[in-house]
Parts: C-alpha cells; structure tokens; sequence
C-alpha cells in the first residue's frame, strides 16, 4: 500500500496507477549509472532519465529529466549530469538515483488530475498538456465520482477539443480511451482517501490509446 | 421524489399558527414589524405575538413568555438578543413548536468559535424534540399562498416559481424584482446561516412541492457539498434549478504541489458542480430573475431559430442589426427568412428603406398604416423557419409618430398575436426617456404572459438558457438508456 510520505516518487506513483488499470509508461528505478545501463538495454532504446527523489517535485526545471537517450553511452552520461545537477539546485535532497523508462513516441498531450476541494472533496481535472495548461488555463472540472457521461463532457467541455479530434492533419487522440482513463483516475481516487492531490502530465493520446508519461501523487 | 420532505416541511411553509417573540406594543422592533406584517398580509391562523411588554399590537395580546401561549403554536419566528435563545428552546420544547426561525444574528457569521458553539447547543436542544431550525441570521419563509410576507410587508402574487436563498437581501430582492416583473411565487426561504434546515433540505421540499415548477437559488456556500451536489442532481432531474453562485472567493488559497491543486478555484468547482448536476448556472441578480421568468412565462424550450423584428416604426437600422449580434452572441440563431416571406414582405413594405432579411426592418410600415405594421409581423411570425419572434419596440420612437393610443393599438395586437401564435412572442423594450409609459406597456404585456426583457442580450440570454436546459435534458434521458 501507498507509503505515509508525501510526495511519492514517478516509480511508486506509477506501481499504484497500474494496479489500479490505469495506462502508464512503466518506469523503473536504477541506483546507480550501471542499473541505469542496464534497465536501458533491457528496455530497449531510446529511453528517458529522471531524477528518482521526494524532495524534488519540478523535475526538469532542475536538469532532472533527459529524453531520447539513443545508446549506453549516453545513458550513462545523463546519469551523471541528472546527478550532479540536483546536487547542485537541491544540496539537501535525498536522491534515490534515477527512473529509467522508455521514451513514448510523441502523442497529444493531455493532462488528467485530482484535487480536493474544501466544499465537495476530490474533484478532477482534464486539459490539454504541456504550456496550454499553465498559459490559457484551458481545463475543465467534475466531482468525483465521474461517471461516463460527465467524462465524455468534460473532454469536449475545452476550447482545445479540436486539437484532440486531430486539427489539420494531426494525429487524433482516442476519446474513448481517455474517457475511460478519466472514469479510472476516479475510481482510483475514490478507492485511496489518503491521496491528496496527483497529476498525470503529460498523457500521451495516440489514435487508438493513451498512456501517462509522467505522474505524481501527493498525500495527505 | 422526496415526497416525504413534504410533510416534514409543512409547518414550516404552511403553519397553522405563529409565535412572534421579541415583539413590544410601543417599540418598531423586529418582532412588533413581523407581527403586523403578518396581521396585515392576513395570514389565516392565529398570530401570538410575546414579549416582556405586555400590552397589544395589532389588536393583539402580547403575550410575556412563550410558555402562556393559549393555543398550540406551530412555528416560531425569533428576534430577540443571542444570549435568550437557549432559554427560548426551552419554552418552545416545552410547548411543542414544529419550527423555529431564528432572525436573530451574531453566530457563527460574526464569530467562527463562540457562534458555532451556540449553534451547536441551538441544534442539540432542537433535535431532543424534533424542532426543525430554520437560520440563525435570516428572514425566513415567504409563502404568499398561506400569506406569508416578507419583512416589510413584502408579498406578491402566488405563482410556480420556489427560491432558496441564503441572504435574506437577495430574498427580498428576488421578491420584490418578481412583484414588478410578474415572476410570482409559490414559496420561498432565507435560510442564513442553515444550521439544521439547510439548502439541501429546502430544494428538496420545492422538487416535490406540487405548486413548484422552476427553482431558482442564491448560494454563498455549503457545510456539506456532497449533499448539496446530490441533491442538486436529483432536483434538476425533475425541475428546472437555476443558481446564481454568489461570492467569489479563491478558496483554493492552500498551497497546491500539483498543477491541477493550483487551477482548482473555488469558482471553477462551483461551475463544475453545477454542470455535472444538471442545474442551470446563471451570474447576478437579472439573470436570475430573468431565467425565471422565462421559465415561468414559456414553460418549455421550442427552439432557438429567432426571427428579430425592430424599427416598428423607425429606429431600426443599426439597431436591428446590434440585436442579431446580441443574438447571435448569446447563443441564438437568426436565420434568414423564407423567400416566400421575403417576397410577401417586399410587395407589402417595398424595398427601399425596409431589411427583409433577418433582423428585419419594417420601418417602411409607418407610411402604410397600423394594419400593414401588423401584416407584416404576422407574416414573419408565421415563417416556418422560426420558432421564436422578438420584437424590439423602442417607445421613444413610437410614442412621437403613433401617440398614445396607437401604442395601445400596437400592443394589444402582440397581446392578441401571442394568444393565437403557437410561437412564443417576445418583447424587448429598452429604457429611454419615455420611462412611465414604458413602465405601462411592460406591466400590460407581463399580465398577458408576453415575457418582457429591457436588452436583447438578457432575453437571448434567457431564451437560450431555457432551450438548453430542455436539450440536455433529452441528451440525459438518452445517455441513461445507452449506460
């Protein structure tokens, strides 16, 4: 079960995610630059570096994060710059090494996740990823429980709908795969009372599935 | 659904009798008013005004303590300080009173710790008898059916519309904004602070009320949202619920480490909430008196197809075409006209000076007389492209070309053109400087149930709000069979 800590890292956050059903790119953690290594021919290249620490919650704004790493050697120099760097931004972080994952091919990036509300309890998010969230705020809200309907709403409640539906030859995101993401995310909200708040950011939606790149939980 | 809380609400909405305590024979205090008002509204029961007085009010004894009430009192209605009203329980306990409304104020509005304590020994007394509390800090009932005022006398008309609202302000305004619009009431409550009988309890009440056929509410805030949110979602089932969410704070102050804790505002969730219940949400005073009355004048949605008709007799131009932009803004479509319509319209206005498309412009009509004005309305509202007519009538215009009694004339055939329509007919008439005859016309046109707005943007507004919550509600009932 979940830990009394409150930050979960990306690995634990993603073990719980996908017992609860919910697609995630699986990440796994490495210790050390020689597990790094491995875990990444083990996974296939290209994969992706992230700092494995509770500490630290903006993760590639500290050099923390290092994509499409296309052999070992690379592998292994990330791990040494991911390292250092979190070092340097955050000298008292405790830093369990770093998450290897493989790098998902690029998809519309959406974003799902969970607060609590002081009046009505956990509620869900669903936006489109990346700056869209953060600048224009484009998000829309339900209270969770979420049924089918409310997630289907939700998704064509934002002025980015379009984007989703695949504008001007872009690749589609599958709706029903993110409506039924949504109705899990709640469920799983629903079930672990002790979490407070997560995002998955970004979920990659491809034509036919989406999956969460990255997640975070909080607890209480 | 909730049948039950009918009759568990009944002496509150329908007593038999009233206490008034903190009411004096000499003094304009709360309760001397409440008493009057009553007596004056005539309220069918008897009517117990106490205080420690003695003496009359109203032809009527006042009674020194609760306890020396002759007869059996149903509900109370309470205006004396903070400290006494442990004690007043007491009495009401030991009378068997159904319901307590507490005008009193300085709970937990004014202080969080000492208020809620007192609030809590208020409830603890209470439920020992099942007294239901209504407040503190709120003028309660309004029921103009079993007459029932508001303070000051305030009583309008028995209607279909039911509101809740925790500021006894926006009550008396919904109140009184309902008296000069023709918006009447079947009931209503100012619950203040709702420590016992809260919002979820009230809207309940007004779902199954029989007399009730479009709730309207003000809120500020909840002790419990889940209720509310499923309370909400089982009204707006089987009642148009439209709620203006006031106060909008940034609850969402908490420090979020996610970025979904961080866009989550209070206000958003509101909005959420509201969404995913099914009510309608609306921002501000006129909107909501205006949903109401569109509710209550039209019933169902028929359709957002609007025909504009302006420049009745000049005036219309511009004007017209900022009232298709008004429109179409808010939701509205305005198609053009069939060309059958057009046609009829061109031999009967000509073409010069007149726009025959939609908005229309049927200023050509004042060189032709009333009856041609009124033919070519006609012809518009009975264009099967529409569903709805809208017709901006600018006083200020048509009181120089056509005086007095040709307003008159001009209004009388909307009235007659509404009853014989199936469309519904809907005027706009905006404020200028013939405001007393404008004020005439509005009251004429609202007592024959032709809903008047004074913008295009409010009655768009208000149209397009009607219409969706009718579409929704299909989309729901077929989304249910489909899950």
């Amino acid at each position: 079960m979940i830990k009394s800590q409150n930050l979960l890292t990306e690995v634990e956050s993603k073990e719980l995610l996908k017992k609860a059903g919910i697609p995630i790119v699986e990440a796994k953690l490495a210790r050390s630059k020689k597990e790094a290594v491995s875990l990444s021919k083990e996974m296939g290249f290209p994969v992706v570096l992230k700092i494995s620490s509770p500490n630290v919650i903006h993760k590639s704004d500290s050099g923390g994060v290092k994509l499409g790493l296309a052999n070992a050697t690379q592998v292994g120099k990330a791990y040494n710059k991911i390292i250092s760097s979190i070092k340097k931004t955050y000298p008292k972080a405790e830093i369990q090494g770093v998450s290897v994952q493989p790098m998902a091919p690029p998809g519309v990036e959406v974003i799902v996740g969970m607060s609590k509300d002081p009046q009505f309890g956990p509620v869900l998010m669903f936006g489109l990823g990346g700056i869209l969230v953060e600048v224009l705020k484009d998000v829309s809200f339900r209270i969770v429980p979420v049924t089918e309907r409310d997630a289907r709403e939700m998704i064509r409640e934002i002025k980015g709908y379009p984007i989703l539906e695949g504008y001007r030859g872009q690749k589609p995101a599958s709706i029903p795969a993110l409506e039924k993401l949504i109705v899990k995310v709640s469920q799983f909200v629903e079930k672990n009372p002790q979490i407070k708040e997560l995002d998955l950011n970004p979920i990659f939606a491809y034509p036919d599935k989406a999956v969460a790149v990255d997640a975070r939980i909080i607890l209480e | 659904m909730f049948e039950e809380k009918l009759k568990e609400l009944e002496p509150v909405f329908y007593p038999k009798s009233i206490a008034v305590v903190g009411a004096s024979a000499a003094s304009k205090k709360a309760g001397s008013l409440w008493v009057r008002d009553l007596r004056s509204a005539g309220f069918p029961g008897p009517i117990y005004p106490v205080g420690s007085s003695g003496g009359r009010i109203a032809d009527l004894e006042i009674f020194p303590n609760l306890r020396l009430v002759s007869g059996e009192i149903d509900y109370v209605i309470v205006a004396i300080p903070r400290q006494s009203v442990l004690e007043l329980l007491d009495d009401c306990t030991a009378k068997n009173v159904k319901a307590v409304q507490f005008f009193t104020a300085g709970f937990s509005e004014v202080d969080i710790q000492q208020g809620r304590k007192l609030e809590e020994q208020m409830l603890e007394k209470a439920r020992q008898k099942h007294i239901r509390i209504i407040g503190p800090n709120c003028i309660g009932v309004y029921c103009p059916e079993h007459k029932i005022p508001f303070p000051l006398g305030i009583l309008g008309e028995s209607g279909t519309a039911g509101f809740v609202s925790q500021s006894g302000g926006i009550a008396t305004k919904l109140v009184t904004t309902g008296i000069a619009r023709h918006i009447n009431y079947s009931k209503g409550v100012s619950f203040g602070n709702g420590i016992d009988l809260d919002a979820s309890d009230f809207l309940q009440y007004l779902a199954a009320d029989p007399k009730t056929k479009v709730i309207g509410a003000y809120l500020e805030g909840t002790r419990d949202g889940t209720r509310l949110f499923n309370t909400m979602k089982e009204v707006a089932r089987v009642k148009p619920l439209v709620v203006w969410k006031g106060g909008r704070t940034e609850a969402g102050a908490q420090a979020a480490l996610s970025h979904t804790g961080s866009l989550a505002s209070s206000e958003a969730i509101w909005s959420a909430m509201l969404k995913q219940a099914g009510a309608i949400e609306v921002h501000g005073l006129e909107e909501l008196t205006d949903t109401l009355l569109i509710f209550q004048q039209l019933g169902h949605g028929q359709g957002t197809s609007a025909a504009i008709i302006g420049g009745l007799a000049d005036g219309g131009g511009g004007n017209s075409v900022a009232a298709g932009d008004a429109c179409m803004e808010n939701g509205l479509e305005v198609p053009p006209l069939s060309i059958e319509t057009k046609q009829k319209l061109s031999e009967l206005l000509g073409e010069v000076g007149s726009i025959l498309r939609n908005p229309v412009d049927v200023s050509q009509a004042q060189f032709r007389g009333l009856a041609a004005l009124f033919q070519a309305i006609d012809l518009v509202a009975r264009d099967t492209v529409i569903n709805i007519v809208l017709i901006q009538e600018d006083i200020d215009i048509l009181l120089p070309i056509y005086a007095g009694k040709g307003l008159e004339e001009i209004n009388a055939f909307f009235i007659e053109l509404g009853s014989r329509q199936n469309k519904p007919i809907i005027v706009v008439l905006p404020p200028g400087s013939a405001e007393p005859e404008r004020l005439q016309i509005e009251q004429k046109l609202l007592s024959a149930s032709i809903p008047v707005f004074c913008s295009m943007e409010r009655a768009a507004k208000a149209i397009y709000r009607l219409n969706q919550y009718y579409s929704g509600r299909r989309l729901n009932k077929a989304n249910y069979k489909k899950l």
